[in-house]
């Protein structure tokens, strides 16, 4: 393989944009951190901040995944910044506490309370002093200033504050930890149903599968009723190990590693054969279960749907943006597919990102001199201005890449975060052989209504 | 006196019934920590007034959340260009929150000056950027002097106010401190009005302009849907301001009457009898016989077949209750609209009324409404729960929790689909809410897997 052209922080257009971010690809650390603790049974989160902060989440998240997302405020104003958000954040507990009756609060910090210098476990513990006796939820301060990081960061820091405040070594459970790292309800769906037909017991931290893609019942109202719950959390410190669906949210398998001695890897994000190969292989790793018919049934059923399919993908051009494991995960499925990867776009700068993106033509023939385009701590603008000279034949990412797919006049394949102007984002999935059958199948379908005519030929 | 829902004491009075002693709900306090707030921030506030002027880009000055949470949201649409819709953010990191971000503020306006030579760059101001101590006045008087283009200052910071209102008084600030006055039209006619308040979500302005135009009028702006910075500019030299929204936009236009001596009238065209009313209001004002005459025409043609047109709709819609918790205006400027469909409105609220805002509702609604002010997410399902109304109106963030609840929901904000002001707004807001009521799916979602037998539920709904 040769060397992979890299193109940072717009440095590609270095007469033109150094400074802007013009249509994010990414959001802030708090975001990260909301979407963690939604997939927590009977929790809230609490942004310590302006009350725009929660309600601007709050906003996309709910067209995302069209659910209800409840999530609560300190609702600091010019006073409070002056001296401080010590009563608002009191108040607020003292309010969750009393009226919610959470299991637990995540508190969880922007900007502003970074800045002005909130000491927020400082507070909580005044908080606990002056409620001694009184039955009280867990509160677990995660400090997510959204100056720093992304999202993902924020993710990953979350749900190291879960395990760090409530890990409890006890005996071993025999059980697998999974970290998801992938906010789809529908792709922790899939990651549960392999769980369950390997049989291996597991937490899953954090699952958002019921609680973000509920029934139409009144009873979902208010905090999830599902989810991971705070005696799952204190057990992951007696599992077999720790298994991260995500190389850049992997701090609470390394937490658990170096306080429990619990084995913790990070593998790629399980979309594609090779991927969910390299999943199934982790589990058998850490346990001692056996890789079960009906798995390699789905896996046999996977390699199926990418031969009907293989005759219209090959060497399509893609382009992908997003999260860096999603994109360097989906960037593998396709290239399994015969499709090429050719741009790639992520919203951080990411070593890991660039490590992977390396390890995608291995095994796979036609890739030699395999060399996409990367665009690292770029925006949509960036990505904009590269589809203007590399043409691809087709977009994948979320949303925001459809003004980008109509100028260029390719079809969006909307996956990502958010997707709101199409039904059923909480329920596209991609991870597991099944979900990447489903993925592959739409993709393929996606090129058939864009690049054949209705009989079936090529246009 | 028995609450109406249970809540927080200090809540209890921020919800009353018409008729029933206190006719106005507290209103106007700050939001009670740890509740699920359905407000947003000062910044949103003037972000929402400002982001439908077309031409301008819109940079937030702030890290990135601020930017990538709210950038085309608004649902304004454009019949010229969409530089608006760019989602453009200085990115402040921890260096920039240490050493400052002014300098990376000044950089970033220049850049995007000269990517896309914009009418205007409106520079948001977010919490960080205050706390910081940023001086983004300066750093825009600076750019602007070295660019020649307008660099606009919005002093926005999030945690200002508990009270959006605080935001689109800003950013009318923004607009009457730097564009207001500094451009002359080339011509000028008696008739010369700007469209204040008027944000054109989904297209509403389109189908108010030609009505106006009909009229013989003639409008310099529109303030701030489909709108140029250059045309707002002109707006001084307007012999009349008509007021749509007027929870954010009277203050300008009480601003600009002191200033430039413009009168104003409060408009509204949602339905067919606000829609008359206002028309004729205009006419009034400008007491030309010719256009009195027009403007009667203009109401005749426009009338004309819209009782056929919604017949069908206002069958099914006829006795149907309608609940409308939204930003502002929006909470009294609807009633009669819906009226004319037959249905009542049995509560009305919003999340940032001012006294003079409940005073209005309290004029506009019938005795034994529910009037509520700020309702936190807990309390509006408890409301639904307990009222039952055959519609909520509101925006994205409430629409799941009433359709979980099984009552209809009609979005009246960013995610809104179809334009419903004037006349022929009128008729596709009457099928925009029989779509929303009269779906069979709400005779499904009663029914229980047991019993094939209709619930007591929906046989309520149903009478």
């Amino acid at each position: 393989m040769s060397d992979v052209y890299v193109k940072t922080d717009g440095a590609h257009h270095p007469s033109e944009k150094h400074f802007s971010v013009v249509n994010p690809s990414r959001m802030c650390q708090p975001m990260g951190a909301v979407q963690a603790l939604m997939g927590v049974k009977n929790s809230i989160t609490l942004i310590h901040g302006s009350q725009g902060c929660s309600t601007y989440m709050r906003f996309q998240l709910t067209r995302h995944l069209r659910e209800p997302v409840e999530v609560a405020s300190t609702a600091l104003n010019e006073k409070t910044v002056i001296y401080g958000g010590e009563y608002n954040l009191m108040k607020a507990l003292k309010n969750i506490t009393e009226k919610q009756k959470p299991s637990i609060i995540g508190v969880v910090s922007s900007c502003l309370t970074e800045t002005i210098g909130d000491d927020m476990a400082g507070i909580i513990e005044k908080f606990k002093e002056a409620n001694l006796g009184k039955q009280l939820p867990e509160i677990i301060p995660i400090s997510t200033p959204s100056y720093a990081g992304s999202h993902i960061e924020g993710y990953d820091k979350a749900i190291k504050g879960l395990v760090e405040h409530l890990s409890l070594n006890s005996t071993p459970n025999g059980k697998i930890n999974v970290v998801p790292g992938h906010m789809s309800p529908a792709d922790i769906g899939e990651v549960k149903d392999i769980l369950k037909t390997m049989e291996c017991d597991s937490i899953i931290l954090a699952d958002t599968s019921e609680s973000l893609d509920a029934p139409l019942s009144e009873s979902v109202l208010g905090l999830p009723n599902c989810g991971t719950t705070i005696e799952e959390i204190e057990d992951t410190a007696n599992s077999s190990g720790t298994i991260t669906l995500s190389k850049h949210a992997d701090s609470a398998g390394k937490f658990l590693e170096k306080k429990f001695s619990i084995k913790s890897v990070a593998i790629p994000t399980p979309i594609g054969l090779r991927n969910t190969d390299s999943f199934i292989n982790a589990i058998c790793d850490l346990t001692d279960l056996e890789i079960p018919a009906q798995i390699e049934r789905d896996r046999g059923r996977l390699m199926d749907a990418i031969v009907d399919a293989h005759a219209y993908n090959y060497h399509r051009k893609v382009a992908i943006f997003g999260d860096p494991d999603f994109v360097v995960a989906m960037a593998s499925f396709v290239a399994e597919m015969g499709m090429l990867p050719v741009v790639l776009c992520i919203g951080i700068k990411s070593a890991k990102f660039m490590e992977d993106i390396k390890t995608i033509p291995e095994g796979l023939s036609g890739y030699e001199g395999f060399s996409p385009v990367i665009l690292e701590g770029a925006d949509l603008y960036d990505l904009e201005k590269e589809l203007e000279t590399t043409k691809v034949d087709l977009l994948i990412g979320n949303s925001y890449g459809a003004e980008i797919a109509k100028k260029e006049g390719i079809p969006l394949f909307r996956m990502g975060f958010p997707v709101f102007d199409r039904m059923g984002a909480q329920r596209i999935s991609s991870m597991g052989y099944n979900g990447s059958i489903k993925t592959a199948d739409a993709l393929t379908n996606m090129i058939l209504d864009h690049y054949y005519d209705e009989a079936g030929y090529e246009l | 006196m028995e609450p109406i829902i249970e809540t927080f004491e200090s809540r209890k009075k921020h919800m009353c019934i018409k008729g029933s002693g206190i006719s106005i709900p507290e209103c106007n306090t700050p939001v009670l920590p740890g509740t699920v707030t359905q407000r947003t921030c000062v910044f949103g506030g003037a972000r929402i007034v400002l982001m439908p002027i077309t031409d301008s880009i819109h940079l937030v000055h702030g890290p990135i959340g601020c930017a990538a949470c709210t950038w085309d949201i608004r649902g304004s649409k454009s019949s010229r260009g969409d530089l608006y819709r760019k989602g453009c953010s200085t990115d402040l990191t921890e260096k920039d929150i240490i050493f400052g971000g002014e300098k990376k503020l000044f950089d970033t306006v220049i850049e995007l000056n000269k990517l896309y030579k914009p009418g205007a760059i409106f520079v948001y101001a977010t919490c960080v950027a205050g706390v910081i101590g940023d001086d983004i006045k300066s750093v825009c008087k600076h750019a602007e002097e070295l660019t020649g283009c307008r660099v606009i200052p919005v002093q926005s910071e999030g945690f200002q106010h508990y009270n959006k209102t605080k935001g689109h008084w800003i950013g009318c600030d923004a607009l009457m401190d730097y564009v207001i006055g500094t451009a002359e039209p080339k011509t000028q006619t008696p008739y010369d009005i700007n469209i204040v308040g008027e944000f054109n979500v989904a297209g509403d302005v389109w189908g108010v302009k030609p009505l106006l135009e009909k009229m013989g009028v003639n409008i310099i702006s529109t303030i701030s849907g489909d709108s140029e910075v250059e045309e707002i500019a002109m707006s001084h030299r307007a012999k009349l301001n008509i007021v749509q929204c007027q929870k954010s936009s009277n203050y300008l236009a009480d601003k600009m009457e002191k200033k430039y001596g413009i009168p104003s009238i409060k408009v509204n065209f949602f339905g067919i009898d606000n829609t008359l009313t206002s028309l004729m209001l205009i006419a009034e004002f400008f007491n030309d016989p010719e256009m009195t005459e027009r403007t009667k025409k203009i109401i005749e043609n426009g009338i004309e077949g819209v009782d056929e047109k919604i017949k069908e709709y206002k069958e099914r819609l006829s006795g149907k209750t309608v609940a409308l918790y939204v930003g502002g205006n929006k909470a009294w400027s609807l009633i009669r609209a819906f009226e004319e469909l037959g249905m009542e409105v049995i509560m009305t609220g919003t999340k940032n009324g001012m006294k003079e805002d409940y005073e209005r509702i309290k004029e506009t609604v019938k005795e034994g409404t529910l009037i509520v002010d700020d309702a936190n997410s807990t309390e509006l399902a408890r409301l639904l729960k307990k009222y039952r109304p055959n519609l909520l109106i509101s925006g994205a963030k409430e629409k799941y929790i009433s359709m979980k609840l099984g009552v209809p929901f009609c979005d009246f904000n960013h995610d809104r689909i179809s334009a419903f002001a004037g006349f022929n707004g009128f008729v596709d807001f009457a099928k925009a809410v029989d779509a929303a009521v009269s779906s069979p799916v709400w005779d499904l979602t009663s029914t229980r897997l047991k019993s094939t037998k209709w619930s007591k539920f929906t046989k309520m709904r149903r009478n």
